[in-house]
This record gives structure tokens, sequence and C-alpha cells, in this order.
């Protein structure tokens, strides 16, 4: 109760953070959700973590709705005919994504907008399209207050995909993220390159290995921190095995790999399994939300991701002395049973209401939290012991990356000068995805936004969050004290 | 065997797409405004003698992510021998490896590439640099007796297609910008192709001796030469 009054109380809470907040204070009265005596034990020890979840799941956590069906059909719920010009068109998609849900109440993924937008556009100028476009990401910016939402662009060039980035780069706002999914074969190296610029200036767009990632399943798209999720589904529930806690609870490798790991993961599957249970069985979403009534989702596309993070300082434990991932073979080696473990044993389980993913849990890279002291995201080399030379580092995230279906990335700053040769970077780029890198993500040394963990963040709204002011976006409270924590400031800047 | 003054495994300033780029020691003029002066003399405790073999270890590094090397210098052209072993080496790697590789020369043009065939064959382009047109002006700046095998150069690296980028130092005071340009312009229509040309504005960094507190030209004075570059029709940049 002293929690919920602290919410109400609070001075540095938005009106709509205060809501939010009570909400999740209110959900987590109940306690639907089994929890046996071991699952609970390596929850109270760090190892488990829901991520703040909520105690009672009554959506699924990411929603990936097929847009391009709604603009065909119209949304009967919300009393919305298909649109048939460009202006019904950003009325239809502001009011459509006002009703998605998600765990952090906002949308997650806003679609193929480039693709939606296209064949609205034709009639229409530069100059009227990149207006109303404006006027369109200022209001998702400041109405969708979190920057866990993301819009994908590409693989083909499109004139639309073109006008949403020279938009981007003058507004230089968080919120959409944007994703370019890249295939050499089918996206023009100068939209890559104008992609990759702009990127330079603005943080945004990240780039996604289309090749690669369009395996996963048969519609995909990206969504919040770079989560790999079939279109018309999502994510029933992200949670996360956190690698360096569970070590810590031993000294022994054996012991590690044999023994706790296997138990922890039964532990964190079978948790799984119960939040998906309580989301069909229980929640009532798929009966009653109209995204899945009116065949916007379908429950048969929802996937679960079992997020895995700190491989990096697990791996360290138990690598010889001083020999560290992202360096050095033996600590790579460790880093590599670790990763075969989960995988054989994500292989075996067979978990329920996961029909697009063969009945399977679906490894992610997760990226992290702001109260994650020394564990780096994911699969990541930690800030500080990256390899000298960006080739090494590239080679090294490809080669985990491989093991990741639902999301995994590295993000890289580079050199200002970076601006003036963007081709010198689609060339890292090809060079990558061609070994199997997955997804990577720039900001220019300079750049005001940075990419937190995968989101992005103001470096001046974290000075304004420190000092102790409101922000609009929820995510520079997350985004402001990893920023310190994680010591993102000394990532290794690329130099060209 | 050449001396080697330094390699950057990834380089976006030294031609197109990311490349590594090799330093060769040693020069033959001393340009008054050269930022690189610690490769002007021929031997140097800190540049390294390596072998084809050696250099092309380190190029293979970069597979599959550059897009092929820049030899620099110095003057690269002064060790002919090493570029053509190397080039064709490189090129020997780009079909080992199935990744396509381009070897470019960055060169102050004093040495004719037409007296090297065999190089020339497998070498993708060369960027030129035209430090003045006036014979006059170039003695001054390079202490070098005339600039008439650059000229000579831009016009046979046109002609063969091998001219991936012309150069252009802009320093005012002694550099006669305006005539370079008029003057290339000529000779891309007597010959009837072109190449971009690039205006790199002088900054003072790195540079010794009379011009190291040297101020930058203006951005109006660059904007000039832009104007004049423009009106001429030559694609061009400045950096």
């Amino acid at each position: 109760m002293a929690d919920i009054y602290s919410i109400v109380t609070s001075q540095q809470l938005s009106y709509e953070q205060k809501v939010v907040a009570l909400a999740h204070a209110a959900e987590d009265t109940l306690s639907v959700i089994p929890m046996p005596e071991r699952t609970r034990f390596f929850f109270e020890k760090g190892a488990i973590c829901n991520l703040n979840e909520g105690n009672a799941p009554y959506r699924p956590r990411y929603i990936m709705p097929d847009y391009e069906k709604a603009v065909r059909n119209g949304v009967k719920f919300l009393e919305l005919d298909p649109p048939q010009d460009f202006d019904e068109l950003l009325t239809f998609l502001q009011v459509l994504y006002r009703h998605v849900p998600s765990i952090t109440t906002y949308p997650v993924f806003l679609g193929d907008l480039d693709k939606l937008i296209e064949p609205f556009i034709t009639d229409l100028s530069d100059e009227v399209v990149k207006r109303k476009l404006r006027n369109f990401l200022i209001y998702l910016d400041r109405t969708i207050t979190d920057s866990f939402c993301h819009a994908n662009l590409g693989p083909e060039a499109t004139r639309a995909g073109r006008l949403i980035l020279d938009v981007d780069r003058e507004l230089e706002q968080a919120v959409p993220n944007l994703t370019l999914k890249y295939d050499p074969s089918i996206t023009p190296d100068d939209f890559a390159e104008q992609a990759i610029y702009t990127s330079l200036c603005v943080a945004n767009p990240a780039i996604c290995n289309d090749v690669l990632n369009a395996k996963t399943y048969d519609r995909y798209g990206i969504s919040s921190c770079y989560n790999i999720l079939p279109i018309a589904g999502g994510s029933y529930t992200l949670t996360r095995l956190v690698l360096p806690r569970l070590a810590a609870l031993t000294e022994s490798k054996e012991e590690f790999l044999k023994t706790l790991l296997p138990e922890a993961m039964q532990c964190m599957a079978d948790y799984m399994s119960a939040r998906i249970r309580f989301i069909v069985e229980q929640s009532g979403f798929f009966e009653s939300h109209f995204l899945a009534k009116e065949g916007f989702v379908e429950r048969d596309r929802f996937v679960a991701m079992f997020g895995l993070v700190g491989l990096a300082e697990a791996a360290n434990k138990f690598a010889p002395e001083g020999k560290k991932y992202g360096s050095d073979a033996e600590a790579d080696e460790v880093a590599e049973q670790i990763m075969d473990a989960i995988t054989a044993f994500v292989d075996a389980y067979e978990c329920p209401y996961c029909e697009i993913a063969n009945h399977r849990l679906l490894l992610h890279a997760q990226v992290g939290i702001d109260t994650d002291y020394g564990i780096t995201s994911g699969i990541r080399i930690p800030v500080g012991d990256e390899p000298e030379s960006i080739y090494d580092h590239l080679r090294h995230s490809s080669r985990f990356h491989r093991y990741i279906p639902t999301g995994c990335s590295d993000i890289l700053p580079f050199d200002i000068t970076g601006k003036q040769n963007p081709a010198a970077i689609l060339d890292i780029v090809k060079g990558a995805f061609s070994l199997g890198q997955k997804y990577i993500a720039f900001y220019a040394s300079d750049s005001d936004l940075v990419r937190i963990t995968g989101y992005l963040v103001k470096r001046s709204e974290i000075e304004k969050w420190n000092d102790g002011q409101t922000v609009l976006q929820n995510t520079t409270q997350l985004g402001a004290p990893t920023y310190a924590s994680a010591h993102l400031a000394n990532r290794k800047v690329r130099g060209v | 065997m050449a001396l080697v003054r330094k390699i950057i495994p990834q380089s976006t300033v030294d031609g197109p797409g990311n490349r590594t780029a090799i330093f060769l020691q040693g020069c033959n003029i001393r340009c008054a405004y050269c930022h690189n002066p610690e490769t002007q003399a021929m031997h140097d405790a800190e540049a390294q003698e390596m072998s084809v073999v050696e250099v092309l270890a380190e190029i293979r590094k970069g597979i599959p992510f550059i897009r092929g090397i820049t030899v620099s210098g110095g003057e690269c052209m002064l060790q002919p021998d090493f570029l053509t072993a190397l080039f064709q080496a490189v090129k020997e790697l780009a079909r080992e490896t199935n990744h396509p590789l381009t070897c470019l020369i960055d060169s102050n043009g004093t040495i004719p590439f037409e007296h090297f065939p065999e190089l020339m064959e497998d070498c993708d382009g060369v960027m030129l640099d035209v430090k003045a047109w006036d014979a006059e002006v170039y003695q001054h700046l390079t202490q070098a007796k005339d600039n008439m095998v650059v000229k000579q150069n831009l016009a046979w690296l046109l002609q063969h297609d091998l001219l991936t980028e012309v150069r252009i130092v802009c320093l005012p005071e002694r550099v006669d910008v305006e005539n370079i340009l008029r003057h290339i312009a000529e000779t891309f229509d007597f010959i009837g192709k072109k190449a971009p040309v690039r205006l790199l504005r002088f900054r003072p960094h790195g540079v010794l001796g009379e011009l190291a507190n040297h101020p930058m030209p203006s951005d109006e004075q660059m904007a000039q030469y832009a104007d004049l570059a423009r009106s001429l029709h030559l694609a061009f940049s400045i950096k």
C-alpha cells in the first residue's frame, strides 16, 4: 500500500504514468500463476525474472496486428471503414494504434509503415506527403510515450520509405523506433545508404537482416526492442533467465551446466506455460478483443519468448581465470556450451498454444532492464571488453546470433565522420549479414538520441529526469539509470 | 618488399565504400600543406619493411567487410613493383574468397602510369591529386620541377577509365583552385569523359612548417569554388 501511496503522490510521474503504475499495482494483488517452491527460489535469487509482466496477464505481452488487413477490411468495433485517401489512412491508423494493447499499454508494433502508406500517396507531391507525415509522426511521439514501439520499412525501396526517413531525420524523435528490413538482393544501395545516414543523424532506423529473419515465420515484423515476431500474432510472454545470477549459485561449471541450468530452465518454462494457459484459457482476451474477433490477430500465431541475459558474465565466470567473452576463445567456448545446453532444452520442451513455433519456446537475447548491474544485454560483449577490431566484434556476434530466433542485436556508436560515407558502413553491414549477424543498430557519437539497450532515449531528457523533472517518455525513466549503470557512454566508438 | 608506414583496416575516407588503406613510406615532393609529413622521408624508423604476403594477411582480416583496398603514401608509385605484386595477390584473394575487391591508388601523379601496364591491368582506379595547374604555383607548393606529368596522367587515366576521382586541396593563398577547375573541365571536354572532383578544404591538422597554424578557407570561399565547379558542369563534392 505504501507503494500505491507513493505512486499517487509522485511528482516525477506524469498523470498517464501514474494510471499505468496503479493498474499494475492492482494486477499484482492477484496470484493466479502457480509458483512452485523451487521456481520461487530462482525468482528470489533473481535468476528467473518476469520483467514485471504482472501477476495476472490479461493480454499477450506483444501484439503484432495485421494492419494491412485492417486497412483493407476496415475495423467494425471501431466503426472505421477502409480508408480511401491519405488523410483517412492516417486518421485510421491513429485511431487503431490507440486501441492496440501490450505490456506497455501502448502499441509495440505499428506495421510496415512504408507499405501501408505507399498506395495512398501516388497523386500527392513530396511536400504534401511530408507535411502530413510530420504531423502524424509528432502525434505518435507525443501520445505513444514509450519508445518500445516499432515501425518497419523495406526491404523494397519505396517513395513512402524515403519520405519517412527524410521526415524522421528532421524530427529527431524517440518514437517510433524504425527498422529497415535489409536484403542486398532487394534493397538498393542508395536506399540502404539513406537509412544509414539517417541513423547516424538520429540513431534511427536500425537494420535487420531480412534474409535470415524472414526464415523464422511466414510473415514477420520487428516490434518493441528488436523482437522478431509473426505478423497477425505476437508473443504471449517474455520471461528471462538471468545467467549471471544463476551462475552466482555455484562455483562449479559442471554443476551449473548439468544441474542448475536445466532445473532453472524447467522452472522457467513451466512458469511461462502457466502464463500462456492463463492468457488463452482464463483471460478472455482471444474471445473478447476486437483484434482477435475480427481476425487481425490469430491465437495460433502467438509464440512465447524464452529470454536470456548476461551470457558474457556467466561465460567469464566459468572460463579460465582472466579469459573474456568476446576476445578469448576459451571464454567463447564456455559461452557456446551454455548456449548449446539452452538450445537443447528449448528444442525438447513442449509448450502449450505455440503452434506457429512448432509448440516450442523461442530464444530471445533480452537486452536488460534498469536494475541489471553488471549484467550485459543478451549475448552482447560487455561495454569495455569490445575487441579492438570492429571486424572481430561482428564475427563474434555472428557466431552467437545463430542461436536466437526472436531477436538479438548489436549497437555500435560510430564516429561522426561516418556520416560522410554511409556506403562504407553499408559495406560493413553487408559483410556482417553475410556471416550471420541478424540485426545491427548505429548512432553517431555526438547524437542526442542514443540507443540504450535497443530503445531510444534523448540524452537531454535523461538530464532532465536526473534533475528530478517530469518527462514525457516512460523509457527515459528506464534509460537514465541504465545509461549510467551499464556505462553506455563508454561503448567503443567505431572510428572511420 | 615495401616500406609501409601504416595500415588502416577500416577507412571510409580513402575512396568509395569501406576499404583497407595502406600507407607507404616515402614521397618525391614536399607539399607545404602535407598532413602526413612523417611519411615524406624515404626511410623512417617507424616504417616497417613488409612483404606482399604480410600485407595480404592484414587485408584478409577485412573480408567480407571491405570493398577493396587503397594504397596511399607518401607516394605509393615510388614502389611500383610492390604495387603490381600486391594488386595481383589481392585479385587472387578475391577469387579465392569469392568476395570482389577493388584496388585503388592514391597518387600525386608525378610518375607516369602508362609506364606500368602490368600494374594498371589490376588497378581499378586512381585518385589523383591535382595540386596546382600553373607550373610556378606547383613548384612553389611542392618544391618539384613542374607538373607536366600530372597533366599527362590526368588525360591518360581519363582516357582509360581509370580516374576514380580528382582531388584538389583548397588553400586560396597557395593553390590556383579556379585555374585547376577550368582546366580540368577543359580536359574532360576534350577527351569526352568525366570524373568526380573532390574539393578538400585545407585543414592545418598534422601540418608542419609555415602552414602549421594557417586558417582553413572560409565557408564563403568554399561556396565560391562550388559555384564555379557547378557552372563548369563538374560532378563535385566538398569535404
